[in-house]
Formats: structure tokens, sequence, C-alpha cells
């Protein structure tokens, strides 16, 4: 057997950094593209909303700013903590309702209801919102987010969470 | 120590040698007590580490049983309130040490040559320790940490473009609930360990090989000051290349003291931190707010005390500006610290010598601590229905006009805005003295329009009657 060390050239070592790099990334792939996902899953998903009863609707005065106590529910069982939320419910004069989330649209600090005058407040950075939340000082950048809802059987119930645009139209 | 161990441990790993040559290896002349900021955040991590492990023994990552766990940690196991009370305080002093060590090195100009790497890794170390405080307070699931995880996803959420899905990504749901909590434990407790121990590692290894930066070798100035000569003159001007650095650094270390004596100046320091810990522990306790609660409408959200100033910056930004203080301001915060060393390369260490550095450093330091007095004085605003104002003093009937107009304050919600006697919010004007800056006439005038009054004025307008802007004209005018 030839004792003497093969010569070991540049392109042979470069061929061999090739493929421990090519080796490398695959193994990165194999592991890094499943977990990615993995993580990610939560963000990519959307679980449905139920409805989540708010109360009968004899029982909203037309024009009054209503905090109410719901128990939301999502089709994904971690989804959030059971419980207790707070909503805001405005009945207007044609009979349709109004649903707020209690989040301010800035930092998301729970809004406080007013009933003097009519407003919501943030405690945070002095955002007002009015009784059909839209902004009216401070820096929220867009009114109030609302509950989807439907009444049946004569009975609230608010759904999913969306957002509006100034003129109160329901965007995304 | 088994007799001979150490000689067996020579033979086969030169445990001595290197131990010698690491321990008596000689550091530059004139380092200091304030050398000691470095392996003062440096303990502090490790004392952070080991609590943390055995916090990990008892805590219960899950809504229902994480607070329940915080308190029989705390309230039944032995030591508990010991081991959360370090982790507690040692968390808020690893910021302060961390910002300290940082001012140390910008001082002295040592993320220079050859240090600059140092410098980065120790910038990314920083960005580090806030991850471990924004997803360590989420994990007693009290009050403050609920809320904070609130506003932080919501802040999340702001980013363009990818908002929405990084909002989720922190979350894992519509809003913090199991998921979050879960996430968060992992981060904190595997995530940020793994980054943190190979960042540190990194760091200290940067040092140990290039040894500890020596003080600015420059150093001359305050001298040459003292003789009228003018800062940027020649005089100052001994260094002007790589080699002469090198030359210098060296020398500096020729009547310079083995290692072993900083690092006993290191070990007194990290006793003595070890004390003020347990002693704030045991003279402020642990604050811990009632179990968190998503559906109370009253709770006003506050940051730790080292995010205030990202939470006071947002009061300066409405509407969609919002991005600025969320993403572009620590983004280009970071950018600027980050390119610093690389930027800032010319051959004098000095602060007066480096005008421009410093001055940039000392108005940011300005802003970020006045905002954080600011958000530390910040009054909070009463709950609507718990409003208690001081009462009026003079004509002190129920039926008064100032008193009328005390209610119509409260009714109206004033107060989540306008303080008066330090009860109230800090969106608008103090009222406590608004009495004596204004007669009753402006006063009547601005509340009836206040964009009338001030173009520029936020306060939205406030549709009530006559009667009651009389009332409310007469308390506010009483308020001297």
């Amino acid at each position: 057997m030839n004792t003497k060390a093969e010569p070991v050239t540049v392109s042979r070592r470069r061929f061999i950094t090739q493929v421990m790099g090519g080796i490398g990334a695959t193994i990165a792939a194999i592991l890094g593209l499943p977990l990615s996902r993995y993580v990610a899953y939560p963000a990519t998903s959307e679980a449905a909303t139920n409805w989540a009863l708010a109360g009968p609707v004899d029982g909203f005065n037309i024009g009054e700013m209503r905090q109410v106590a719901i128990e939301p529910t999502y089709d994904a069982p971690l989804a959030i903590e059971k419980g207790k939320r707070a909503a805001y419910v405005v009945k207007k004069a044609d009979g349709t309702f109004d649903c707020f989330y209690m989040h301010c649209t800035h930092a998301g600090c729970p809004v406080r209801r007013s009933s003097g005058p009519q407003r919501f407040f943030s405690p945070c950075h002095g955002g007002v919102f009015d009784k059909e939340g839209r902004v009216l000082a401070g820096p929220p950048p867009r009114p109030l987010d609302r509950y989807d809802y439907k009444v049946e059987g004569g009975v609230l119930y608010l759904g999913e969470v969306y957002q509006v645009d100034e003129r109160l139209e329901r965007v995304g | 120590m088994l007799p001979g161990s150490i000689e067996w441990l020579e033979d086969r790993y030169e445990a001595k040698t290197l131990a010698r040559r690491f321990l008596e290896r000689r550091i530059p002349k004139g380092i200091s007590w304030f050398h000691c900021l470095g392996s003062a955040t440096l303990f502090l991590l490790v004392i952070q580490v080991i609590t943390g492990i055995f916090l990990a023994i008892y805590y219960v990552p899950s809504p229902e049983q994480a607070y329940d766990s915080v308190q029989y940690i705390t309230g039944q196991v032995p030591f508990g309130f010991l081991v959360r009370g370090i982790h507690r305080w040692s968390a808020s002093l690893v910021v302060v040490m961390a910002v300290l060590h940082m001012l140390r090195v910008f001082s002295m100009a040592a993320y220079k040559y050859p240090r600059e790497l140092t410098w980065v890794a120790g910038v990314f170390l920083l960005l580090l320790v806030m991850g471990f405080g924004f997803t360590g307070y989420l994990l007693p699931y009290d009050q403050k940490a609920y809320w904070a995880t609130v506003v932080g996803a919501h802040l999340v959420e702001k980013a363009p473009y990818i908002g929405p899905f990084l909002n989720r990504l922190v979350e894992a749901g519509p809003e913090p609930g199991p998921l979050t909590l879960s996430r968060f434990y992992a981060l904190h407790t595997l995530f940020l360990p793994l980054f943190l121990y190979t960042m540190a590692g990194i760091h200290v290894a940067m040092v140990i090989k290039q040894g500890i930066s020596a003080p600015p070798l420059d150093a001359p100035v305050r001298a040459g000051l003292a003789a009228g000569q003018h800062f940027l003159s020649n005089a100052f001007r001994g260094i002007r290349s790589r080699e002469e650095y090198r030359r210098a650094y060296e020398a500096s270390k020729k009547d310079g003291p083995n290692f072993y004596e900083h690092l006993l100046k290191d070990a007194v320091v990290a006793l003595l931190l070890l004390i003020l810990v347990i002693g704030l522990t045991f003279y402020l306790g642990i604050p811990t707010e009632e179990r968190a609660n998503p559906a109370d409408v009253n709770y006003v959200p506050r940051p730790e005390w080292y995010f205030y100033f990202l939470f006071e910056m947002l009061w300066f930004f409405p509407g969609d500006w919002i991005v600025i203080p969320t993403v572009l301001i620590p983004a280009l915060g970071m950018m600027a610290l980050v390119m610093l060393p690389f930027v800032d390369r010319g051959w004098s260490w000095h602060p007066i010598r480096r005008p421009l550095a410093t001055a940039m450093a000392t108005m940011s330091l300005t802003v970020v601590l006045f905002l954080t007095y600011k958000g530390a004085t910040a009054p909070l605003p009463p709950a609507p229905t718990t409003l208690s104002l001081p009462p009026v003093v003079f004509q002190a009937e129920a039926s008064s006009p100032s008193e009328l107009g005390r209610k119509v304050y409260q009714q109206q919600g004033c107060g989540s805005c306008h303080s008066i006697g330090g009860v109230g919010g800090q969106a608008g004007p103090d009222l406590s003295r608004v009495g004596s800056r204004r007669d009753p006439d402006s006063l009547r005038a601005y509340i009836r329009g206040p964009q009338a009054s001030n173009p520029k004025s936020m306060m939205p307008r406030y549709n009530i009657s006559d009667e009651e802007l009389d009332a409310l004209t007469a308390y506010l005018a009483s308020l001297r």
C-alpha cells in the first residue's frame, strides 16, 4: 500500500466543502421546514367562532350603552381560556345592534364606557370613541372593532370580531 | 481535593497551566470598578438561570393553574418566596446593569477596533434580555401579565404587511390564552436561554481572546485641556494605525495588574448584588396583582418599567403613524447600535474627542430617561364609576353650581383624560389649578368648541346643556 499521503488539491478541498455544505443544508431543510410549519400553525389557521349568548333583545333599551358578559368559544380546543369576556352592546332606533369588542384599536387596552357623555374611553393613551365606535380623540387608528351578531328567538348572540373603516363599513 | 489531583489533571489536560494563564494574564492599567458592570450582568444572568430552573419545578404553564402555582411557590414552598424574589428582582437589575455596562463601554469607546463584534454581540444580548422580560412577565398570569401581553400583541399587529401574521404567531389564538402561555414558557425557559448561552459565550470568549479594553488611550486629554489646548488639536493624536494601537495596548498591560486582582472586585460586586436583590425581595416584596381577568374593563395596563419608554412614545404618534414607535424607531435604534462600531472608526476614544457620537448618545439616553420618568409618574385614570375628586372647598352645599359642576365632570368622564389633584388621566392638561389660568368665559367657550378656541386641540366636543355647562364652568373656575 502506498504510504505516501495523497496530495490534497484545492479543488478536492473545495469539493468536500461543497458536499458538506450541501449535506448541512439538506439536514437543516429536513428539520427546519416541518418545524417552522409546526410553530406557525396557529398563525395560519383560522378557528371558527361559535355564537355566544348575550341576552334577550327585550333587555336592551334603545340608545343605551350596555356592558354584557359573554362566554365566547371557538372551534379549536385551546384557542382561548374558558370564561367570561366583556362586550358592549348598543341597540339602535331601528332595532339593529352595534356590538363592540372591548379592546381599544390602538394598543389593545380595555375601553370603559361612560354613559353620561355616551363615550368609550381608553385608559392608556387618551383614545375616545363615540357610541358608534368612531374615533373622537387620541391616537386610535380605526373605530372600535365589532362583533358579528344574530337575533334568534328573541335572543342576541355575538359571533366573530371584525374591523370597520371610518365609514363604519366592514373590512376584511 | 484529592492529593495530587491537580497534577493528575495537569498531566492530562494542562489544567493548571491553562488556569494559570487565564488568571495571571496581565490586564491594562487603570481597569476600575466600572469594569465590573459586565461581570455583574453576567453574574445576575447566572442567578436568573439558576433560580429560573428551580422555579420551573413547581410552575404550571396553564391559564387555570399558573397563578395558583406561583402563589404556591411564594406561599407554601420553603424559601419559594426567596427563589422567586431573587428571580424577579435580579430580572430588573439585569436590565440596569446591562445598560450601565453598555454606557461604560460606550463612554470609553471600547466598541472600536478590534472589538466591533464584541459590541454587536452585546447589543443582541441586550435585545435577548428585553425578550426575556417580555416573555417572563406573562408567566405569573396576574392582571399585569395578561394585559401587558394583550398590549404587546396589539403593537406587534401594527407592523406593515406581516403584522397580523406576527400577532397570531405571538398569541397563537385570538387573545392571550393557553397556547400563548405555553409558547411564552417555551421561549422563556428553552429557546431564549439557548440563544443567551450562545451569545454570552461568544461575547465573553471574545473579551478573553482580545483582553479587556484599556481605558481611553488618548487619556491625557484632561491634562491637555487643562493646559489650554483645543480638544481636537494634534497634541492628542498619538495613535493613528492598527499597529500603533496594538503597541499602545500591549504597553498599557506592561505595568497592569494580573486578572485575578480584578476578579476580586468582580466577586465583591457579585456578593453585594446578591445582597441587594435579597434586600429588595424582603423590603419591597414581590409585586403581584390579582389573577388575570380578561373581562375586566376597568383595568389600566402599564408595562414593566423597562418598557415604559416604548409605551410612552405611543402618545406622540396618532393613527397610522403608530408604525413609527412600534416598528421604525426600535428597528432604527437597533440598527444604529449595531452599526456604531463600523461607522465611528476614528482613532479617538475619549468622549470629548468623539463629539458627534457622544452628542447622539446623550440625546437618545435623555429621551429614553425622560420617557421612562414620564411612564413612572403617569397618573392612573380612575374607573368612571369610582372617580373620586377632591370636594369643592367653597360653597360646599350640594346644590351649589360648583358642586353640580363636579357631578357633570364625573358624568361626562372628564377624568378619563384630565386630572385634578393627581386623580385622572394624562391625555389632557392637568386641571388642578385651571381656575387661575383661565377666566370663566374662556373656560366656557373652550368646552363649547375646543377647536374654535385652539384648532390643534385634541379634545372632542361635548353636547351638554347650558345649565350643565354653567355648572361645569363654575366648578373648574373654583379650582385654583
